[in-house]
């Protein structure tokens, strides 16, 4: 029991492919085989019936011959249809007997010469009422199939006529053909495997192409799987579409819930924050203290949501060098006053594997943190880190300026949750961290280093895919 | 300077224009986006504080719609969304600038005192003409050094002629800018206060172009 068990759960592991490979080769080697045997016995039993129907003619012809010349020896007359019987041991014989005594040799064909037929194991009786065919050795150790017949003519003697012709010929061409038609069967048999191949990989096509599909959607390359698929499957395709398509609306109802509960809570703590603010009593003081804690927590939470929201969500690729250009037209807008020059420097073919959201959070903390400190430059580049062949590849987010930059202990304190190393420039801290999570839920990483303008550098590898020919409208 | 808040919540609505108008300004308030969209449409205000979550209209629609129709006032969008991709859509809608809730209130003084200056194209905190300094971030004017008792409507006057020094200044303009949207504008108030004013800081800094308004002029038309 256990082995079957065993014998079935490492069946369910087969490829679909194989089985049906396997199956119906089994299938057409057995049914060639059957189809052999029996072309082979057709083919015999038919050669048997066209030697019995012939030496049925002989019979008739010596039964002929003796109710001509009764009594008489009739050698002469008889053989004209078959001339071997005429030639010694040629495999062709007569015998007549007496029916009462079938040892008693009446007549004999020339061909048996000085032998004799032997026909010890014949029962007369069986001969009696019908026809009796028979196989034997004959002379020279041929093996015979004959003919025998008990006649009766009227008020005379009784007579046992055998017959018997050579198996031989039979026998040959029975060989020929079963080695012709073993070579026909297997031929047919090799060209239907091969059918059988070609209709599995045919057949089958469909499924692969269902599987690439998948993996695009995966990769961020297609948002649904074409539906352009045979009849059987349209059903799973529709269903996997849904089922993205679900995907994704409950990131965006998740996303939503989040944001409206966002807008609910801080509006209040707004309120209460300001209202404290400027109030100088224990408690006041107490419960403005509680509030800003409040406030970093609920901040640090909803990220938190926001980022396993994200984290069902596949199928999704946003091209980078838009984002870049619009985020840094954005900073512009904000810091206006500080005229910054950016220099962007993206490559076009790299799609971020993941939200546009998350994408621009990036973007927007790495930006926003670099104009607040830059003197007038911000230098923003985007590059594809490592083999684009593998299934999952990075990019490189590289952004800096030419402010102050950070020391090397400072850079590693930054990347803290809440740490905030300058507390005069408004902010709430949290940018450095809030992207070292984020690279962590898309598998990436964050570093900081000594930018060649001065100031900090910060590189962010990410996930990515690369941008489809068809640009987005 | 006269400043719209549309802010739904009463209390935040109600802290806001009191911290604003403790800064300097006239403070307008309103609390629905309809009525906020109608009175940005109608008043020449020098900034307006709006927020992103409100009802009727929201604020991202009444800002396209100023937009559209060419209103180009400064605008700081509050919102509680602090995403960057709800700043960049706030922006892309026509905001001039952000503040995330929760705020700071002093934060959004900074942002309204950088917003119209910035209309005005000055580039500093400080606007001197001649020997008048008047500081931005302290709300205070200074001749020769020495701090000038002045009342909130006499500095929201000689803020906004400095603001715009060079340029006539009509009556009008100056009611709308100066008073919010309850005031009388047929009164003489105005007249009153350029002449105490004038006493204050000189009779010759508020120029009278007759017909027309009022001037400031710059330093090298100031007659010693």
């Amino acid at each position: 029991m256990k082995m079957m068990r065993k014998l079935m759960a490492s069946t369910h592991r087969i490829s679909l492919a194989l089985r049906l490979i396997l199956v119906a080769s089994i299938w057409v080697t057995l049914a060639l085989i059957v189809a052999g045997f029996f072309l082979v016995k057709l083919f015999q039993d038919a050669g048997q019936k066209a030697l019995d129907d012939r030496l049925d003619v002989h019979m008739t012809e010596i039964l002929s011959a003796i109710a001509r010349n009764p009594g008489k020896p009739f050698f002469a007359v008889v053989g004209r249809g078959e001339p071997r019987f005429s030639v010694p041991q040629s495999g062709w014989y007569w015998t007549v007997r007496l029916a009462e005594d079938p040892d008693i040799v009446l007549f004999d064909s020339p061909s048996l010469f000085s032998d004799q037929l032997n026909i010890s194991s014949l029962d007369v009786n069986n001969t009696l009422s019908e026809d009796f065919h028979l196989s034997f050795k004959g002379p020279a150790g041929a093996q015979l199939r004959a003919l025998a017949r008990t006649v009766r003519f009227e008020r005379r003697t009784s007579y046992l006529i055998v017959v018997a012709g050579s198996t031989q010929e039979l026998g040959e061409s029975i060989s020929a053909f079963t080695n012709q038609a073993t070579i026909m069967l297997v031929i047919l048999g090799l060209g239907l495997i091969l059918a059988i191949f070609i209709q599995v990989h045919f057949g089958l096509r469909p499924i692969r192409t269902l599987q690439r599909s998948l993996l695009d959607i995966r990769k961020g390359q297609a948002e649904t799987i074409n539906d352009q698929m045979p009849r059987e499957l349209q059903p799973l395709v529709h269903e996997l579409n849904a089922l993205v398509k679900s995907n994704r609306q409950i990131v965006e109802r998740a996303r939503a819930h989040v944001g409206n509960l966002a807008h609910a809570l801080k509006t209040p703590l707004a309120v209460i924050m300001n209202e404290t603010r400027s109030q100088s009593d224990d408690v006041t003081v107490k419960v403005h203290e509680q509030t800003l804690l409040m406030n970093e927590q609920i901040k640090r939470y909803l990220e938190k949501a926001r980022m396993a929201a994200q984290r069902r969500v596949v199928g999704v690729a946003c091209p980078v060098e838009p984002v870049c250009k619009s985020m840094a037209q954005t900073m512009k807008k904000i810091y206006r006053d500080k005229q910054i020059v950016f220099e962007l420097n993206c490559n076009q073919q790299i799609a971020f594997r993941g939200e546009r959201q998350d994408l621009q959070e990036i973007l927007g903390n790495l930006l926003d943190n670099a104009c607040k400190w830059c003197v007038e430059k911000v230098a923003v580049s985007a590059q594809i880190h490592g083999n684009t062949e593998e299934e999952t590849f990075f990019w490189q987010l590289i952004v800096e300026d030419d402010g102050p930059g950070l020391s090397t202990e400072l850079q590693q304190q930054a990347l803290k949750r809440g740490k905030r190393l300058d507390e005069n420039v408004p902010g709430s801290g949290l940018g450095l961290s809030i992207l070292a999570d984020l690279a962590e839920v898309y598998g990436g990483s964050i570093q900081l280093d000594t930018s060649r303008l001065g100031g900090l550098k910060v590189l962010m590898f990410l996930p990515m895919t690369v941008v489809q020919v068809t640009p987005n409208p | 300077m006269r400043l719209l808040v549309i802010e739904d919540d009463k209390d935040l609505n109600r802290q806001l224009a009191a911290a604003l108008t403790d800064a300097g300004y006239v403070v307008d308030q309103a609390f629905d986006g309809e009525e906020g969209h109608f009175l940005g449409d109608t008043e020449p205000y020098d900034t307006i504080i709006l927020d992103i979550g409100l009802p009727q209209m929201d604020g991202l629609s009444v800002l396209e719609k100023w937009r559209r129709d060419g209103r180009t006032m400064p605008v700081i969008i509050l919102t509680a969304r602090d995403r960057w991709s709800d700043k960049v859509a706030g922006i892309d809608a026509g905001a001039d600038d952000y503040v995330a809730k929760p705020f700071h209130m002093e934060e959004v003084i900074a942002r309204v005192r950088a917003l119209v200056r910035r209309a005005a194209g000055l580039a500093s905190n400080e606007i001197t003409i001649g020997d008048i300094v008047l500081d931005l971030r302290t709300s205070k004017v200074t001749k020769d050094g020495l701090a000038l008792k002045l009342t909130s409507l006499e500095y929201r006057l000689i803020a906004y002629l400095m603001h715009h020094k060079g340029r006539i200044v009509s009556r009008t303009e100056l009611i709308e800018h100066l008073y919010d949207q309850d005031f009388d504008r047929d009164s003489n108030t105005i007249e009153v206060f350029v002449a105490r004013l004038r006493k204050k800081v000189g009779a010759q800094f508020i120029e009278t172009v007759r017909g027309l308004g009022y001037r400031v002029k710059e330093l090298e038309h100031l007659e010693v």
